[in-house]
């Protein structure tokens, strides 16, 4: 199922974060959002989720306004990975991912072996049956993460919508969980910080700057030293990768963008 | 035997953080035998001493219809004990729930009814109805439960707003708003318990600020004796939604679940609840803050499991501590909330140490 994101305005803590977005994620592929921070990706990817409610503009799934679908019907289609860490509480590994099944069920209705099934082969997907048992407190970030993931699986859904799914792990656990969502070959907007993981994992990106759709395309079209001096505010080359051929983005650590040094250097050339 | 006996203590070993939870079904069970045992003892012990197989003889000649034994056995038995036995049952069985559906929709375990203040507020709204002449709203008291609730909604309402400014709930500054809320609720009660004049002050003091069951008889049972199952019946249909709201509002809302409504009807019928239980029996201290995590350590945190134990585990609390409460002095009987602090305090230290000493 592809998502159409139609002229969406947003308003969050009373300040507009998006106002007439466009993008479009289209049917089996990655979709990338990225943008500086403030630029209004989490509350777009909220707005999917149906965690806010857009102040105008529409949310299509495969051509229907989401707001017209139960709150139910539309999580049986769009899975969600917000950047919320989990919980307190003693839930066991098992228990999170069966989460999952939440939106098909309705009072009073245990698991059946069929939710049981899809439970586990979502963890098993993700690579932690073993941790079935275990509490999810008890979990490392990156093992907390990937049974996040589990449980998005565990929805079956049309539609993966992930929010920053790669913070705070260290690389290994990022490369792994982006490899898994490629294999998955399911519909996928997601927001991503890195933009060398972004120009690598996704099939198309959307740009974000203050609240609008400022670039789209496929990766090696969007990703150029001019955009990141106009969006990003840095200066950077952009090569290809030596080992994969994707775009490689090497940015200058050293001096912002526009080719200023920094005024302390100016003041003292020599030095 | 040897071996299947070991095996999974050696599984647990191997894995760190396994969770060891018993079937909700075997608990449910060992739970509901037991508190038929302490609501027969609850009926057969006290100052007058009735041997259990009378209790039940004089039960059950009430329950088949059939014209009750002369003597005072029935008197003390049917009239007395039964419904404060029953009383204890229904409120503890509240109070486990309350306490483990404050805690999911504030999404903190160190919460409660009573450490949030809104026991206190209920205690407010009760005493303020029947200082102003609203009386207790006909024989079955549903007008002091309605002024109790609307004291419980009124400071849970307050209570999460001073918590939630700055945004997020901090664990501790919610409890701190409750606590300091609480008291000065509190502070308001004693004086206007105090300023009515009435010689029985002393005694309504602690009844509403420190609980007790010494209230019971047949027509108080009658709104809990609703309230209670209807409550559990409601919490455990959206058990799933609890579930994911542990999780967080937004992991809820992609799970299809309608936060903003669920937290409505949450922050509604705890409220409800907690004036049910208030107005029958006051503030009772811990309860609800001990029950829920007691249950979860042996069953989970899943609230289609969490829910009904934890109902038949605070039953079964609070009919033994009333037993307490009854026998432990002998001149007198002691508030139900004395004893349940004495048991309290110290686990919500040692909880408190768990959850912030660690620096988590």
């Amino acid at each position: 199922m592809r998502i159409d994101i139609e002229d969406l305005h947003i308003a969050y803590a009373g300040r507009t974060v998006v106002s007439g977005a466009c993008l479009v994620a289209a049917e089996g592929e990655i979709t990338g959002l990225v943008g500086p921070n403030g630029s209004g990706k989490s509350t777009l990817l909220r707005t999917v989720y149906r965690h806010l409610r857009p102040v105008a503009g529409r949310v299509l799934l495969a051509g229907t306004d989401i707001r017209e679908l139960s709150p139910a019907r539309s999580a049986r289609h769009v899975a969600a990975l917000p950047q919320e860490r989990g919980s307190e509480f003693e839930l066991t590994v098992r228990e999170v991912v069966a989460m999952g099944r939440t939106p098909y069920k309705r009072a009073f209705t245990g698991d059946n072996a069929a939710d049981r099934d899809i439970a586990a082969r979502a963890l098993a997907d993700v690579g932690m049956a073993e941790a079935a048992g275990r509490r999810f407190t008890a979990l490392s970030g990156g093992e907390r993460q990937r049974v996040l993931l589990a449980r998005a699986f565990a929805q079956d859904p049309d539609v993966l919508v992930l929010d920053e799914p790669t913070n705070h792990l260290d690389v290994r656990h990022q490369v792994e969980l982006l490899a898994l969502l490629r294999a998955q070959r399911r519909t996928t907007l997601v927001s991503l910080h890195d933009l060398n993981a972004a120009a690598s994992v996704c099939d198309r990106l959307h740009v974000l700057q203050e609240g609008t759709v400022v670039a789209s395309g496929p990766p090696r079209e969007v990703v150029t030293p001019e955009l990141m001096a106009e969006v990003f505010g840095v200066r950077a080359a952009v090569v290809d990768h030596p080992l994969t051929g994707d775009p490689l983005i090497a940015f200058d650590h050293r001096t912002p963008a526009g080719g200023r040094t920094a005024p302390a250097l100016e003041a003292n050339p020599a030095g | 035997m040897l071996d299947t006996l070991s095996a999974p203590r050696r599984a647990a070993a191997k894995t760190p953080g396994e969770a060891r939870t018993v079937p909700a079904g075997l608990v449910a069970a060992v739970l509901g035998l037991a508190l038929l045992a302490a609501l027969t003892a609850a009926v057969s012990w006290g100052s007058t001493s009735i041997p259990p197989s009378e209790v039940w003889s004089v039960v059950g000649r009430r329950l088949t219809g059939e014209p009750p034994r002369p003597g005072t056995d029935d008197l003390i038995v049917w009239q007395l004990r039964v419904p404060r036995a029953l009383l204890a049952a229904l409120v503890g069985a509240g109070l486990g729930l309350v306490g483990t559906a404050v805690q999911a929709l504030v999404r903190n375990p160190l919460a409660d009814p009573y450490l949030l203040g809104i026991s206190n507020g209920a205690s407010l709204g009760a005493v303020a109805a029947i200082v102003l002449g609203l009386g207790a709203g006909g024989a079955l008291g549903l007008g002091l439960s309605g002024a109790a609730f609307l004291g419980a909604l009124g400071t849970f309402a307050l209570v999460w707003t001073v918590a939630r400014r700055g945004g997020g709930f901090a664990p501790l500054r919610l409890v701190l708003a409750g606590v300091a809320i609480g008291q000065f609720l509190s502070g308001f009660t004693s004086y206007l318990v105090l300023q009515t004049g009435d010689e029985q002050q002393t005694h309504s003091v602690l009844f509403w600020l420190m609980g007790s069951l010494s209230g019971a008889s047949w027509p108080v049972l009658a709104v809990p004796a609703v309230a209670v199952p209807a409550a559990l019946l409601w919490l455990h249909a959206r058990g799933r939604g609890l579930n994911a709201l542990l999780m967080g509002d937004e992991t809820a809302a992609g799970l299809g679940v309608d936060v903003t409504r669920l937290r409505r009807e949450l922050f509604t019928v705890t409220s409800v609840l907690t004036g049910v239980l208030v107005a029958v029996s006051g503030a009772i201290a811990f309860v609800a803050l001990m029950v829920p995590h007691a249950c979860r350590l042996v069953v989970g945190g899943d609230h289609r499991r969490l829910l009904p134990v934890s109902a038949l585990f605070g039953a079964l609390l609070l009919v033994v501590v009333d037993i307490v409460c009854r026998t432990a002095m002998d001149t007198q009987e002691l508030p139900v909330g004395v004893v349940t602090s004495l048991i309290g305090a110290p686990a919500l230290l040692y909880l408190l140490d768990r959850r912030l000493g660690s620096g988590s």
